[in-house]
This record gives C-alpha cells, structure tokens and sequence, in this order.
C-alpha cells in the first residue's frame, strides 16, 4: 500500500540464515530413525485411534501370562501351567496379527505420502533406511515375545516358597527363552517388512502378510497330514509350523504327539536353519525393495 | 432470469464437528451470475461448498438449491453441477468415456452428442482418445469440469478450480465461465487468492473462520477494507510529547496514553507511515518501537465482522 | 434398481488389475491339494475328506471369504479410497440402485471364482467315489454364501475405512476361534450359513459332512443378513458425508 513513485522491483533480507552448527552425521539419522520408527509401531506420537490396535494386540499377548500370575498368587506357589516353549506356541498368533495391521504402516505410510525423498536427501542411505525399520519392527515385536516371559519368571519366583530351588531348576531356560523370543521376533519382523514394503497400499500389504501367517497354516496341514509324501515339506512354507518347530529345538524338547512336526518327520533343527534362512531372505527383500523403490 | 425462488439459498447454517465451528451462521442467497468465495484457508469455504452439494449435513439450519433441499437429495444433481480437487478420475477410461458415463449416469438423450459438446467447451477433443490416467493436472482439471457441465447445470459449484491452474488454463476457465453465467447460470467458485476472485467473480461472499464477513460487489468491499481505521502501537523516548504532535498531525485521528505504551489511531495507512518518522524527529523523540496491532487478514475481517 | 453404466465401471474396476488374478490363482489351491490328495492318498475317505476339508474348510471357509472380503470391499470401497466416489453420488441415482448395482457385481465377480474352486476341487477329490450330491451342495453354497458375504463387506466398505481388517478379524478370529468356543456363535457366522445350505443337498451320511448349522436357519440367517446389511448400505450411502481427509 505504497505510494507507487518509481516501478521497482527488491528483495528484500527476511533474516533466512543457513544452519552453521554442527552436523550430527549418518549414525545419528540412523539412531533417530530406529527410535522414531519403535515408537510409532506402538503408535506413541500419533493419534488416540491408531494405538487402539497395538495396544490390543499387546494386552492379548499378555494375557496367559497374567492369568497364570493369578493362580499363582493365588496358590502362594510358583504355577507351571505354562511352559516357555508353550508360550511361544501361543504368542505367535498376536504377533501375526501385530505384523498385519503395522508392519504396513511402517513401511507404507513414507511411501504413501511420498516422505521418502525427504530421508534418502540426507546422511541416511537407503540400507541404513531399510535396516533401521527393519531392527526397530524386530524390537518392537522382541517386546511382545519376551515381556510376558519377563512377567512369567519375575512372577513366579515372588510366589514361590522355594526361591533358590526355583532359579536352579530354571536357570538354564533363561537364555533360551531369550534366544527363542528374539528369533521369534526377527523372522517375523524380516518376513512381514519383505512383504509389506512391496506394495503402498495398506490393503495389499495387510493381506499379504495375513496369507504368509494364516493361510499357509491350514494349508500346510493338509499337505502334511492328507497328502504326505513330498507335501510334508510343506511345513517350512508355514511360519506358525517352522517357528514352532525351531522353538521346540531351541528347548531341547521333542515334537509334540500327533502334531504338524511330528508327522512331518524332519530333525527339529532343520527349523532352526529354516528360520536362519527366512530372516536373511526377509532382510535382504527388504533392502533390495528400498534400493530400488523410486523416491 | 427470474425464479420463483433464489437459484441457491442458505438459511442461518452452520456446521460443526466436536468442538470445532466450521461454519458459523451464514447466510445468503444467489440467483444467477458468478459468485465468488473468498476466505484464508480453513475459512470454511470447502465445507459451505460441500453443504451446497448436498454432500454434507448442516448441524443448523437449511440448504435450499433450486427451490428443494440440498441434504439426501438425488434428484438435485439433474441441474447441479460439481467440480472439485481432490476427486479424481477413473484412469483406465478415456477423456470420451468418461464423460460419456458421466452423461449417461445423468440419463441424457443423445449422451453421444452432449459428451462431445463438453469436451469441446474444455477444448479437449485432441486428446479425447486417451486414458485419463495420463492425462495432465490441468487436463484432468478440466475433464472433470466437462463431466460436470455434460448435462448443463443450473447450478455450478467449484472447489478451488484454479488451485494449480497455469495462466492460459485459468483464462480459459474464467471465459468459460463467464459465457455460461451469461446464459443465466449460477456459478459459485471458491478460491483463496484475491486477484482471482477479483477478476471473475460479479459478487463476493468473504468467509472468515467460519463467519460471513462481507458480502457484495467486490471493490465496494475492497474500498472498505482500505478506509478502515489502523492502530499502532508506540514504544519512544517521550511518550507524551510523541502523542501530542501526532494528534496534531491530519492523519491522526486518536492517541491513548496508557502506562508505557502509546496507541495511535489512523484513518490514512500510507500518509501515516510516511509522516510519522518526520513528526518524530522534528519533536526530537526516539522511536525504539513500532508496529501495527490489527494486521493480519483475520483482523480485517473481524473489523468487517463486528461492523 | 440396476444401472448398465455402473455396472460396467465396477466391472472394469475390479477385475482389470493384478488383485483379480492374485484371486484365481488362490482360488486354484484348493484344486491342486484335491489333485495331490487324489495322486498320493490311497485311503478310502475320499468323499469325506473332500466335502469336510477340502471344499468345507478350505474352499468355503477360506477362498470364499477371502475373495468375498477383496471384491466387496473394493467395489465400493474403492471408489471412497481413490476419490471418484463423489463422481457417482453427484448423479440423479437412487442410492439404492448404486448400492445393488456395485452388490450385483462383486457378487457376480465372487461367485465365478469359488464356484469353479468348489467345482474343480470336487470332481477331482471325489474322482471315483460316489458324488452324493457333494459338489452341487458346495456350488449352492458358493453362490449363496458369496452373496451374504459380498453384501456384509459392501456394508462394511461404507461403514469403516478399515473394512479389510475388520473382515479379517471376522473372518479368522470371528468365524474361526470365537465359533468353536461358544456354539450360540454359529449363529451369525456366514460360513456357517454357507455350510448348512450345502448340507440341504448332500445325501451322504452324517459322518461324512454335519455342518454346524442344520438347513433351515442357515437359509434364515443368510436371508436375514443379507437384506440387513443390503438396506443397511443404502441408508449408510444416502448419509454419507465427505470426510475431511481419508
């Protein structure tokens, strides 16, 4: 609203200075994007609605877990209805349905909004991106599987009457259970990223994920038990069948009667190697779908 | 064109969600020619645009569009027209059989012949044969506007149609447009930019967080808008003094002394800048701060408001 | 009640990209474990292995949801999710026309896809063995249990923005471990509904196939559940507002 005297053209110093600090480099990016990731998996930082699923899914996981505290409570005595192994058994079917309803939006929501461009234009490389989500999902999940563990063992030794009976006859669980819930975890964070991260769209990504957990189950049965023979291989295309399979090896306990494994006849460490296998195929899917993805 | 009753008419509506008022007791009529909605984003715009659409409910008071109301009325759609951003096109049909449905949806006879006058009034013929999903922005922009005018509205509602237009496209729009109002239509766009609205539209609606702040010929307003009065905040070296040559100065018209601070009121903006360095000096006080208190679009229109 | 155009549209919606061909080709397993079974297993139940796992477990209770979930959900779920839904609404079209039109074809599109599973998955597990009316039981199942499934999901289309997982907990966690826990359940699961209706037209023993639910309230319920959410959606459709943002 000047007075127009002369036809000039300025521009003008808005004080927009450029940033002279310091730069805090490529591991930094990669420790921000690992915790940033952890924390939206369980929805913290986003809105109410999206930590009503995870939050579900968490309080279903633990849900054994806290019955079987209550009995224990109840009867003043360590409880052993649940064995780890068997935990892990029933865990696996919340952390599938944990994979399904998130691992989408981990891996869908930069490529929907087109906010990868903003991370690949920084010290972040496109492997770092991708291994960053890919260990924040397996922490994410290594909560589920062995937080109800935690609660277990802590549970059961405050009940019980004989403490140092209780640790000596359980000690040795200890590191297995560790090792069972931490591959647990792995694997199912590397398959369901693989998965997920080929497609932005939440749909797909959700029913992929739900076929390689939920689908293949039924079907591998059938293979199994009907159809025997070169079916019988099928169970190292079902998740819930190998897992187990690993999880029973990693216990030093033998295939349950009449189950999937059992029938399948393989030595319980061929699970083991099935999910070594899996978490290096997982994980490089994953890498390789960020190295090409178009940002 | 005369009706019986207002080709659009909006009864005291508002609309909220929750907490939040997005509109706010507006109301209005149109009939015939171009009208323009002018308001900062978030204004509400959108959200009046689409209870004229009869695609959202009014938490109060009522839509009327050609005599009937707006809400839960299909039938409304065989004289309204409705172009808006962030709808899109099927991209495996082509520019022609998009529009051709879109005739078809609307039981036309002849929805050969009416597609193809569309899409001559967007000047797309050339590219008619082609999947839309190719289709440039501006191009599908304009697609979208043949599909709506296939069936020759009475009413037409746009949503921020020249949002990313280039300038031969929105020249091209604004004359479409116009030849159309011409006809005796009811067009009613809604933008965010003044230039725009000021070169279309014939009346301006000027929506402000959610209320009517002016309505009317657009430079009636604009010429209001600048005889509004302007309050400055003054920080000097000596107050009082500062106040007493102001007042004397003939852009002046109010000064407040209160505590530290010193408030001015000024009819003139311009003359008022420019001249209150000069008083200063020649009284021999230091200004260690000045700024306006009402600049912003919102304070502007809240003066239009409370007028 | 039906328009030729949407019909059209939604046809070249759902079946012109990669998801249609992802849905035959999982619509084909059941038929390739029914040819493994038929090559490699010798023993002599046939017929019940494939009326109870095969064509009821896998075939209805999980390629007809499952593709009832993809196409339902899509057919108009889509059109909220891409943005041309106001393209349709902005029309002089009785919602309820859209509304059977977008149900007509998913249905259809369901349909063709189990049927020829069931089928398939039949004649080739029965190969040999008596039919005792096995496949047209499941074909009738196929049909009608896609129609109660497609109107189900169309509903849940409108209602939610999640439809797909909410179908999914329905189908996996609803229908497969809340319905073996509580019975009074089978009552609103729609396979159970699909599975009593095969039995109308099964003559084989009890022992071979007993579904859950006998023939009559399955017809009943499918009725029932297939109007609701049919009107359901067109009262949903005639309120629908546009969103802020998706």
């Amino acid at each position: 609203m000047q007075p127009a005297d002369a036809r000039t053209g300025n521009i003008y110093d808005l004080g927009y200075r450029n940033y002279t600090g310091k730069r805090l480099g490529r591991r930094h990016a990669v420790l921000a994007l690992y915790f940033y990731t952890l924390r939206s998996a369980f929805g913290l930082g986003r809105r109410t609605s999206s930590k009503i699923i995870p939050i579900v899914i968490a309080v279903i996981a633990f849900l054994p877990a806290v019955a079987q505290l209550a009995i224990a409570a109840l009867v003043s005595d360590e409880v052993d209805i649940i064995t780890p192994e068997g935990y892990f058994g029933f865990v696996e079917v919340p952390i599938a349905l944990f994979c399904a309803a998130i691992a989408p939006e981990i891996t869908g929501r930069d490529m929907r909004q087109r906010t990868l461009s903003l991370y690949f234009s920084r010290a972040l490389q496109r492997r770092d991106y991708a291994l960053a989500k890919l260990a924040a999902f397996a922490t994410a999940l290594t909560l589920l599987t062995l937080m109800p563990q935690v609660l277990l063992v802590f549970g059961n030794g405050l009940a019980t009457n004989d403490v140092t009976g209780y640790i000596s006859d359980n000690w040795a669980d200890v590191p297995r259970t560790f090792a069972a819930g931490l591959l647990i975890a792995v694997l199912c964070a590397a398959g369901s990223l693989a998965i997920a991260s080929q497609t932005p769209r939440r749909a797909y990504a959700t029913v992929g994920v739900v076929a390689w957990f939920l689908i293949s189950f039924p079907i591998a049965n059938i293979l199994v038990f009907a159809i025997g023979g070169v079916g019988r291989y099928a169970v190292f295309a079902s998740p819930f069948d190998f897992i187990y399979g690993c999880t029973l090896w990693i216990f030093g306990v033998g295939a349950e009667f009449e189950s999937v494994q059992e029938e399948a006849g393989f030595g319980l460490w061929t699970y083991f190697v099935a999910v070594l296998a899996y978490i290096g195929a997982g994980a490089a899917l994953v890498v390789r779908r960020f190295a090409r993805v178009s940002a | 064109m005369t009706q019986e009753s207002p080709a659009v008419e909006v009864d005291h509506v508002s609309r909220w969600y929750g907490n939040i008022v997005a509109v706010n007791d507006i109301s209005f009529a149109l009939n015939g020619g171009i009208t323009g909605l002018l308001g900062p984003n978030g204004a509400g715009k959108s959200t009046l645009l689409h209870m004229l659409a009869g695609f959202l409910r009014p938490s109060a008071g009522g839509v009327r569009v050609l005599g009937e109301p707006a809400w839960q009325n299909p039938a409304m759609y065989r004289r309204i027209g409705l172009v808006q951003e962030r709808e899109s096109v099927y991209p495996f049909l082509s520019g022609y059989e998009f529009v051709l449905d879109s005739a078809r949806l609307h039981h036309i006879a002849e929805p050969e012949k009416a597609a193809l006058k569309a899409i001559h009034m967007v000047e797309l013929e050339s590219a008619m044969s082609r999947a839309t999903g190719g289709y440039s922005k501006g191009m599908k922009q304009r697609i979208k506007i043949a599909a709506a005018l296939v069936h020759e509205p009475q009413v037409l509602l746009l949503d921020e149609p020249f949002n990313g237009a280039d300038p031969r496209q929105r020249l091209q729009l604004m004359d479409m447009l116009r030849a159309m109002a011409k006809e005796g239509r009811t067009v009613v766009f809604s933008s965010h930019i003044l230039e725009e609205v000021e070169r279309l539209a014939d009346d301006v609606l000027v929506i402000v967080a959610g209320r009517l702040a002016a309505s009317g010929d657009f430079h009636e307003i604009r010429k209001l808008m600048t005889d509004r009065p302007h309050s400055f905040f003054l920080r000097a070296s000596d107050n009082r003094r500062l106040a007493a040559s102001l007042v004397a100065d003939a852009s002046v018209y109010g000064v407040e002394l209160a505590g530290d601070d010193l408030r001015v009121s000024t009819s003139e903006f311009a003359s008022f800048t420019q001249a209150v360095a000069g008083v200063a000096r020649r009284a021999g006080v230091s200004i260690y701060e000045i700024r306006p208190t009402d600049e912003s679009l919102e304070s502007v229109f809240s003066y239009l408001v409370k007028r | 009640m039906i328009d030729p155009t949407i019909l059209r549209l939604t046809v070249r919606q759902l079946l012109g990209q990669r998801r249609s061909i992802v849905m035959v080709l999982f619509a084909l397993l059941p038929v390739l474990l029914a040819v493994l079974y038929a090559l490699e297993n010798d023993s002599s139940d046939a017929q019940g292995w494939t009326a109870k796992v095969a064509l009821g477990g896998l075939v209805i209770g999980l390629v007809l949801p499952f593709t009832a979930l993809v196409f339902g959900t899509a057919a108009l779920g889509q059109e909220f999710e891409d943005g041309t839904a106001v393209y349709l609404l902005a029309k002089p079209i009785p919602r309820a026309t859209i509304v059977f039109s977008k149900l007509v074809v998913a249905w259809a599109a369901t349909t063709a896809v189990v049927v020829v599973s069931a089928a398939l998955t039949g004649a080739i597990g029965l190969s040999g063995e008596p039919g005792e009316g096995i496949i047209a039981g499941f074909v009738a199942a196929a049909v009608v249990g896609s129609l109660v499934y497609c109107a189900a999901f169309l509903w849940l289309s409108i209602a939610t923005s999640r439809a797909l997982i909410v179908g999914l907990l329905y189908v996996f966690i609803w229908q497969g471990v809340v319905v073996s826990l509580f019975s009074g359940v089978r009552y609103f699961s729609i396979s159970q509904y699909a599975l009593g209706i095969a039995k109308a037209f099964i003559t084989a023993p009890d022992d071979i196939f007993d579904p859950r639910l006998n023939v009559a309230p399955a017809v009943l319920f499918a009725v029932l559940v297939t109007v609701g959410a049919t009107w359901l959606s067109v009262r949903a459709l005639q309120r629908w507002e546009i969103g802020e943002a998706t």
